[in-house]
């Protein structure tokens, strides 16, 4: 037979037969199946209002839905609970229209009457604790929340409130289920890890099946799931997902390696080790960004005097030094953050300048002043600022002779710290300063920084969103985490007084570019005025099974916030 | 003996007693508490905070809390964790059993074979067996634990023979009580052979050590010399007074049954206690730790009660009264 000419009709044939074949056979999502998850400890309990941290949002948020959401990709606000919403002239009061037909996943109604509840029985109560309620609460005034009809719900703010939409991807309590254990004053105590799993009730895309203490625990499916894929599927897609609790990292990452767990969270040192298995393995590494949060090195400005013992908390000599701007940019100048990077994480960091976060989107501000390695010019800064070796014993002195020594610390229990302080020690004491590194218990610290305020300096690291204002406590002079010099009366700097001026400022203004100009500047001043100097993130690095469709990664929000539009490829 | 055990028993109360006070202070009075780890979180108020406090009623005086837990634990209350929110009994509960399935998996593992290894060590002493018995009971005490944990961890992922950690498979639920006694057992087997290495290795050489002693005595001489079979020297014989010393180290065992394997739950996911009272201590959550170092104390004199009264039966030479 003679070859087929090479005919455009051919051609065409042949390119179709291409396209059949490299268009993903994912190309129209399917039902079904389960994802397996790990967890490195147990939720502390399936109440939404009352946790206390991560482990247990990692279950109640497949299970809880707030009024509004935030889309992990464009960080936007998007409607969820509620359709949609308006905003009076003056912002001070917010009107949302619930979606119609949500139901509870016992198959009860969705109402104004639940949305009430949560926020006057549940966040403003004055039994219950909850962390929920500082979110709600400005200049110690709570919002008015009432109901106007079955599907509308208006709030009233003492003032405006830019982080408002935000904030109200709160999650959401059936009332029908929980109005008896608040009547009873026994709300703190509900919900516990005893209950009996169908009793948690949510309208959230699953809902909880069972849960194994120290083991493992499963969410299903909720058909009642309000929510349809653009294609108009009623979501989620997967029939169950399974966190199965695995406290050493060793033992996960085997158990990925081995196909039993479908996704593990890397940090740079473990990547060669699960790199080369990808095709192996048939999962892919994402690298979704630079993580949220912050890492930095602290001096103590505190000037304080210690009311009981009439001595100043930080030795004034000491006090000095760590009041010197230039002191303090001496010191920027010698975070090695490539090293860091190079050493801690493989080469799989970011450099910190901002306080926002890189992957913060609008609010990260990347014209900030940034100090590079170089010690040189360090030393240069602190002889021009009058310390230098006045004795030759290697070590620097100030202008009034006092050698420069101080107390280096950290948590003992965070080895990356322990490392990161351990390279800036050794660039310190290049420089000639003596630091003494003290590796403390993590709630010794907690207790020096909060009450006792006797340390010199401290490598630690916060968590951080992309939400300027939710940094007031750090950022405010008068806030309990303004590490450097917490609680003032009145702000002991002029940088310090406009700081506050602009988180003021800030949280009343509703529009976002007048916003962003406030806390740029915001971003500015802490790069002048070093009172944290950053040192390095981690990037966070995603292995997933690559069996997944859908899959959207990001450093806000993990890589499974869509959890309800992911799907098996079949 | 009834006499002897019951006043045992009754000077069980008066250690508690001090023991939870104790433990109580030292809780109270060193520094940090559980509601550190909020206050570094930027969007938790102090107020907040004092509500926690208030909640747990940590803002009365100390000896106050403590009595009042004290006054609960006649109603068979042990307060509630600040972390989980719930009764510490509802916290501590089925861990408490699983961590005992695996202690006494590897109690039963270890003795079971040291025994027989030392007997056989020491019936062939000095020969290439027994020599080669030492040799790998000294690289097995020299073993830590979690490093082996983890060696068989990999090779049960090599091999795919046993499950990598955890406690039951995913359909335990569905299976009848036979199936899932097995399904229990190949989980047990990693964690349980791990925690028994090295013990059986030290154990071993224990009981070696009496059978020489005791076979080196003169009534085993008489009782080869007036012709009695070899197997009834030995084992009724020899083997009754060697095993003497060994009876008092069962006792210790019996209360570290609840406390010997904290790292390695952590390494194969088992869903004991270990890990749990691990955190709790670190973050200061009170009542769950006193719980458990209540009920670790209670093991150990039961354990040690336990070991007299045994050795009491054993040893003819040991009486407790007249």
């Amino acid at each position: 037979m003679a070859p087929t000419p090479l005919t455009p009709k051919v051609l065409l044939v042949a390119l179709a037969f291409l396209f059949f074949f490299l268009t993903p056979a994912h190309a129209k999502p399917s039902y079904g199946g389960s994802i397996v998850l790990t967890s490195t400890s147990d939720p502390k309990s399936f109440n939404d209002i009352t946790a206390k941290e991560t482990s247990t949002r990692e279950v109640t948020s497949h299970i809880f839905e707030g009024l509004t959401t935030m889309n992990a990709v464009t960080l936007q606000v998007e409607p969820a609970l509620a359709e949609r919403w308006e905003v009076s002239e003056d912002g001070h009061t917010w009107t949302f229209y619930l979606r119609p037909g949500v139901k509870w996943n016992d198959g009860e109604p969705f109402t104004a009457d639940d949305v009430v509840f949560t926020f006057n029985d549940l966040i403003y109560n004055d039994d219950i604790a909850s962390s929920s309620r500082d979110i709600f609460t400005i200049e110690d005034k709570t919002f008015k929340v009432e109901k106007v009809d079955d599907l509308t719900v208006r709030f009233t703010l003492p003032v405006k409130f830019a982080p408002f939409l935000r904030a109200m991807s709160q999650a959401i309590l059936p009332k029908h289920k929980l109005a008896k254990a608040v009547a009873e004053k026994k709300f703190n105590f509900t919900w516990g890890l005893d209950t009996p799993p169908s009793e948690i009730v949510g309208t959230g895309a699953f809902k909880l099946s069972s849960y194994r203490p120290g083991e493992r625990f499963v969410l299903v499916r909720n058909p009642l799931y309000w929510k349809r894929s653009k294609e108009g599927d009623a979501l989620p897609y997967l029939d169950r997902i399974v966190y199965l609790i695995v406290q050493n990292l060793d033992t996960a990452m085997l158990k990925f390696l081995d196909g039993e767990v479908d996704y593990i969270g890397l940090r740079g040192m473990e990547y060669p080790l699960i790199k080369p298995n990808e095709r192996k393995g048939n999962f892919t590494v994402y690298d979704a960004g630079p993580d949220f949060g912050s890492s930095f090195v602290v001096f103590n400005q505190n000037t304080g005097v210690n009311p009981k013992t009439q001595k100043p908390f930080v030795d004034p000599v000491k006090s000095k030094w760590f009041l010197d701007i230039n002191f303090r940019r001496a010191v920027a100048h010698a975070i090695d953050k490539n090293k860091m990077m190079e050493i801690l994480m493989n080469g799989f960091g970011y450099p910190q300048d901002s306080d926002m976060s890189k992957s913060a989107g609008v609010f990260y501000n990347p014209n900030v002043e940034k100090y590079d390695y170089d010690l040189l010019k360090a030393k240069k800064i602190l002889a021009d600022a009058g310390y230098i070796d006045r004795n030759g014993d290697g070590w620097i002195e100030d202008p009034e002779e006092h050698t420069v020594e101080f107390n280096f610390s950290t948590n003992s229990g965070n080895n990356e710290r322990v490392q990161i302080a351990s390279i800036i020690r050794h660039d310190l004491q290049s420089l000639g300063m003596k630091v003494n590194f003290l590796s403390l218990e993590f709630n010794t610290l907690v207790t020096k920084l909060n009450s006792t305020f006797d340390w010199d300096a401290i490598v630690l690291g916060l968590t951080g969103g992309i939400e300027p204002h939710f940094g007031k406590n750090v950022w405010h002079s008068t806030g309990g985490l303004h590490m450097w010099y917490p609680m003032q009366k009145t702000p002991a700097t002029d940088w310090e007084k406009r700081i506050d001026e602009i988180f003021i400022q800030g949280v009343q203004e509703l529009d976002e570019n007048k916003r962003k100009v406030l806390y740029d500047e915001f971003q500015v001043i802490v790069s002048q005025q070093l009172p944290l100097i950053y040192t390095v993130l981690n990037s966070d690095l995603y292995a997933i099974r690559n069996r997944f469709g859908n899959l959207k990664p990001t450093s806000y929000a993990g890589p499974f916030h869509n959890m309800e539009e992911i799907y098996i490829n079949k | 003996m009834l006499r002897y055990i019951l006043r045992r028993l009754l000077t069980i109360l008066p250690i508690l007693l001090v023991m939870s006070l104790l433990t109580f202070i030292l809780m109270q009075k060193t520094s940090g508490s559980f509601y550190d780890t909020l206050k570094l979180n930027p969007q938790i108020s102090p107020e907040t905070i004092e509500r926690y406090i208030k909640l747990y009623q940590l803002d009365k005086p100390l000896l106050v809390q403590y009595f009042s837990w004290l006054t609960n634990l006649f109603h068979f209350e042990f307060g509630y964790s600040f972390f989980y929110n719930i009764p510490v009994a509802d916290v501590i509960g089925g861990r408490l059993w699983n961590t005992f399935v695996l202690s006494l998996a590897s109690l039963i593992l270890t003795w079971g074979v040291a025994i027989p290894l030392g007997i056989y060590a020491a019936l062939h002493r000095n020969k290439i067996t027994d020599r080669l018995i030492q040799f790998t009971s000294y690289i097995a005490l020299a073993s830590p634990t979690f490093f082996v944990a983890m060696l068989l961890l990999y090779f049960a992922s090599q091999s795919g023979i046993l499950p990598l950690g955890g406690m039951h498979s995913a359909n335990y639920d569905g299976m009848n009580i036979i199936e899932k006694f097995f399904d229990v057992l190949r989980h047990v087997a990693i964690p349980a052979t791990a925690l028994s290495i090295s013990s059986i290795g030290a154990l071993q050489r224990i009981m070696r050590g009496n059978m020489l002693e005791v076979l080196g005595q003169q009534y085993i001489l008489t009782a080869r010399a007036k012709g009695l079979p070899e197997n009834r020297v030995i084992y009724s014989h020899a083997l009754r007074n060697a095993i003497n010393p060994l009876v008092t180290i069962l006792g210790y065992e019996f209360a570290g049954l609840l406390s010997g394997a904290a790292l390695l739950e952590i390494i194969c996911s088992w869903p004991g206690l270990g890990a749990l009272m691990l955190t709790a201590v670190q973050s200061k959550d009170i009542y769950l730790v006193m719980a458990s170092f209540l009920l670790s104390g209670f093991l150990l004199i039961i354990g040690n009660l336990l070991a007299d009264v045994l050795l009491a039966r054993l040893d003819p030479r040991i009486r407790y009264e007249k």
